[in-house]
């Protein structure tokens, strides 16, 4: 069996669990980036749109292009190899199925699929933390780690320094409560506990966040 | 702007609890600005993903091919069907499995939910299957019954990277797979469905050095009847095949019925 994973604009060779690494191979040159993002955004709709009739190279090559970013997200929020690579699978499964109601006009393939994904791993980190709740104090000693991890283990790429400046665009109380909900997981409720602030603040905090990121990176829907 | 536009953001992070998102998405039915600002903070939060890339362990590639072998994509959603409004960007917010993203009522919401655990049990069953068949299943639903350390363990052999997976059948048909690695020397067999051998009978593994007989590796007898996952913890890295037989001694020193044997 094929065991390569080729290179795409988010994966790597460095094969473990877990361990947060950041490379992109294709993005190592200086291309003009808003360029090159539209053309991989549209090889994208091109590949989930052969995938939809079956073509199962095109869905391996959609694997190739897009599993370090679905599976470390994944990992992000769930903190755990075992339960991220279950819900991975879950999720390309899941994409394939569905492959066919991907609607181009409502949105890229990248959005549909992290939607997707980041949907399964909160509804995981909250059917396991329902069980054993989510220990408060942890929480807390995590929850200014939680933001340095983003920032510091991230390489400087064209890409990602983009987005690195959007979130260096916001306030700081907008990344931590951005950074908590999403890459936490963790509600709104949850977030409003964690950082001591009314919920209508947090709310308000992480919508201006996805606005501000929303605006400096020109993202256009 | 009243408060419900507020949990926008909030929903788009996934960060609403159940009641919440139900009410919030009774809104989003029925607000365009919400709509449109789903849709563009979905792109955002795509972008997002950027920041916390990490490479999958290998396995997981030939894990997801082999599964969605199993799995027949679902035709198109009909041009004229319950989704009036064609560019409904709430929809991309929403992928419940069932693929619907048509305005959400109570009773949807719910079908919505049976679908989901419904297919997950689906989704399980299929990589149960893929992986007798020689793909690779991370965890399956035993996993929240393994102890820690051995589902540790687990992952670490499935992400090394040198883990290879070798499909056999039994003399009877049953599919079973050896997931090896020799830069760790382990080895676990699988066995999705183990029919009871009967007659007091044990299946037994064996370790096969190069250029001599098979020999008895680690606790290696098990029981038929449902299905197993047995470590080969040491020698494996110098082995040349490995081999499962059924067996009435369990401690027989050699295989005494035709053992399938795979070559690593
Ligand atoms: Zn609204």
């Amino acid at each position: 069996m094929n065991m390569n994973i080729s290179a795409g604009f988010g994966s790597g060779d460095t094969p473990r669990a877990g361990h947060r690494t950041t490379q992109l191979p294709s993005q190592t040159g200086q291309p003009p980036p808003s360029r090159g993002r539209d053309a991989e955004a549209e090889h994208l709709i091109d590949l989930i749109t052969r995938a939809s009739r079956g073509h199962e190279d095109a869905f391996a090559e959609l694997y190739d292009l897009t599993s370090a970013r679905i599976y470390g997200l994944i990992v992000r929020v769930l903190r755990s190899a075992e339960h991220s690579a279950e819900v991975t699978q879950e999720v390309y499964v899941e994409i394939w199925r569905q492959s066919a109601r991907y609607d181009s006009s409502k949105g890229s393939v990248l959005a549909w699929m992290t939607t997707m994904a980041h949907r399964r791993a909160v509804d995981r980190v909250r059917s396991v933390t329902s069980e054993t709740a989510r220990d408060e104090k942890y929480a807390l000693r995590t929850v200014d780690r939680d933001v340095d991890q983003v920032w510091d283990g991230v390489e400087q790429t064209l890409d990602v320094e983009r987005v690195r400046k959007g979130m260096g665009s916001l306030t700081a109380i907008q990344r931590e409560a951005l950074t908590l909900a999403y890459f936490g997981g963790y509600t709104q409720s949850q977030v409003a506990q964690l950082l001591k602030l009314p919920l209508g603040t947090v709310k308000t905090r992480i919508r201006d966040g996805l606005i501000g990121l929303r605006d400096a990176l020109g993202v256009e829907a | 702007m009243s408060e419900i536009h507020g949990a926008v953001g909030s929903y788009v992070a996934n960060a609403l609890d159940p009641d919440e998102r139900r009410e919030f998405e009774k809104h989003l039915a029925v607000c365009p600005t919400c709509s449109r600002e789903v849709a563009e903070f979905s792109e955002t939060a795509a972008e997002l993903s950027s920041l916390v890339q990490a490479p999958p362990p290998p396995m997981l590639r030939s894990a997801v091919l082999s599964s969605i072998q199993q799995v027949r994509p679902l035709p198109p959603l009909p041009e004229d069907g319950p989704e009036a409004e064609p560019r409904r960007a709430a929809g991309m917010a929403r992928t419940e499995p069932d693929g619907s993203s048509a305005p959400v009522d109570e009773l949807a919401l719910r079908r919505q939910r049976r679908t989901a655990r419904v297919l997950s049990l689906a989704v399980a069953a299929a990589m149960v299957v893929a992986l007798a068949m020689g793909g690779w299943v991370v965890n399956l639903v035993q996993q929240r019954q393994t102890q820690a350390a051995e589902a540790a363990l687990e992952t670490q052999l499935l992400s090394a990277p040198d883990a290879k997976v070798y499909a056999s059948k039994m003399p009877d048909g049953t599919p079973v797979s050896f997931v090896v690695s020799k830069s760790m020397s382990k080895a676990m067999f699988v066995g999705a469905d183990m029919p009871d051998p009967g007659g007091d009978q044990l299946y037994k593994l064996w370790m096969v050095p190069p250029g001599a007989g098979a020999q008895p590796v680690g606790d290696n007898t098990f029981s038929g009847g449902g299905s197993r996952k047995v470590w080969m913890q040491s020698g494996i890295a110098d082995a040349a095949g490995l081999a499962v037989s059924v067996e009435k001694d369990a401690n027989t020193p050699q295989p005494t019925t035709t053992p399938v044997v795979v070559p690593i």
